[in-house]
C-alpha cells in the first residue's frame, strides 16, 4: 500500500460521498460545497493518473471558476435556507429509479468488461505534448473552441444585461 | 492484485458514480442551480473516463494523449456553459424574482 494507492483511495471515497451529498442535500449551498469536494477528487485523481496539466486546469478553472459562479448564483436562491431541495418524494420516485438503473448497469460493465489495457499506466509530464496536440492535429478543433468561447461570452452578456427597450419606465433589475 | 492506483476500475467506478449522481441530481432538484450542478458532476465523470482510458492506453504509437485533449475540451465547454447558465439565471431572477424552473413555463404553448 504505498502513497499514491492510499491517495487513490481517499479520492474515490471523497469524491462518491460529496457527490452523494450533492444528490440528496436538501440544502443547495450544503450541496454547492459537497460539489467543490467532488471536483477536488477529481483533480487528485487527475493527478494520480499522471494527468498534471488537466490537474491544474481542473483546479482553476474548475475549483476557482465555475464552483465561484455557482455559489454566486446561489445567493439568488431565496430558499437556500428552506428545506424543499429535493421537491417531495412524489417526484423523486421515477428519477431516482432511472438513476439507479443507469448506475447499476454502468457498475456492472466496468466490472464485467475486460479492456484491452496495459497494467501501470505511465505518468510523465504532459505540458508539452498536450501543448504540441493542441497545435497540430487538433489546430482546427482549438480554434473551433476559441470561436464557441467567444459566441458563448457575447451570449451571455447579451442575455443577462437588461433590456431598457422593453420597457418605457425604469428597470425591474433593481 | 496490484494496488488502487494501478487498477483502472477504482476510476471507471467513481466516474459512473458520478454520472448516475449527477443523473440525479439534475433530475430531481427544484432549483437552476441544482440542475447545474448535476451536469457539471455528469461532465467531469466523463471527463475522468477519458483521462483514466487514455493512462490505460494500450497502444501509444501516436501522441497518446488524445484523451487528455478531450478531457480538457470538456473543461473549457463547461467553462463556457457556466458562463451562459449564469446569464440566463440572471435574466430570470431579473424578471420573475425566483430561480425556480417550475415558474419557467413562459415558453409553453
Amino acid at each position: 500500500m504505498t502513497f499514491v494507492d492510499f491517495f487513490v483511495g481517499f479520492c474515490f471515497l471523497l469524491g462518491a460521498l460529496s457527490a452523494v451529498v450533492v444528490a440528496f442535500h436538501p440544502n443547495i449551498l450544503y450541496a454547492a460545497v459537497a460539489l467543490v469536494f467532488s471536483l477536488l477528487s477529481v483533480a487528485g485523481l487527475y493527478g494520480a493518473l499522471g494527468a498534471d496539466f488537466l490537474a491544474a486546469a481542473q483546479l482553476i478553472i474548475y475549483v476557482g471558476g465555475i464552483i465561484v459562479v455557482i455559489l454566486f448564483a446561489v445567493m439568488m436562491s431565496e430558499d437556500v435556507y428552506k428545506n424543499r431541495g429535493v421537491g417531495g418524494w412524489k417526484g423523486f420516485f421515477a428519477p431516482f429509479i432511472i438513476s439507479v438503473a443507469v448506475l447499476w448497469a454502468l457498475l456492472k460493465l466496468v466490472n464485467q468488461a475486460n479492456w484491452p489495457r496495459i497494467d501501470v499506466p505511465v505518468r510523465e509530464h504532459t505540458v508539452e505534448a498536450i501543448g504540441r496536440a493542441l497545435v497540430g492535429p487538433y489546430a482546427l478543433v482549438f480554434q473551433y473552441v476559441a470561436i464557441v468561447l467567444l459566441a458563448g461570452l457575447i451570449g451571455a452578456v447579451v442575455i443577462a444585461r437588461p433590456h431598457y427597450h422593453e420597457k418605457s419606465s425604469g428597470s425591474n433589475l433593481e | 492484485m496490484s494496488g488502487l492506483a494501478n487498477n483502472l476500475n477504482v476510476y471507471l467506478s467513481l466516474a459512473a458514480i458520478f454520472f448516475g449522481l449527477g443523473l440525479l441530481t439534475a433530475l430531481t432538484r427544484k432549483n437552476s442551480i441544482g440542475i447545474f450542478m448535476g451536469v457539471e458532476l455528469m461532465l467531469n465523470g466523463a471527463g475522468l473516463n477519458f483521462v483514466a482510458f487514455n493512462a490505460f492506453l494500450k497502444d501509444r504509437s501516436d501522441g497518446w494523449l488524445h484523451g487528455q485533449v478531450f478531457s480538457l475540451f470538456i473543461i473549457i465547454l463547461a467553462a463556457i456553459e457556466a458562463a451562459v447558465a449564469l446569464a440566463i439565471v440572471l435574466r430570470f431572477f431579473g424578471s420573475k424574482q425566483t430561480i425556480d424552473p417550475d415558474v419557467a413555463v413562459g415558453l409553453r404553448g
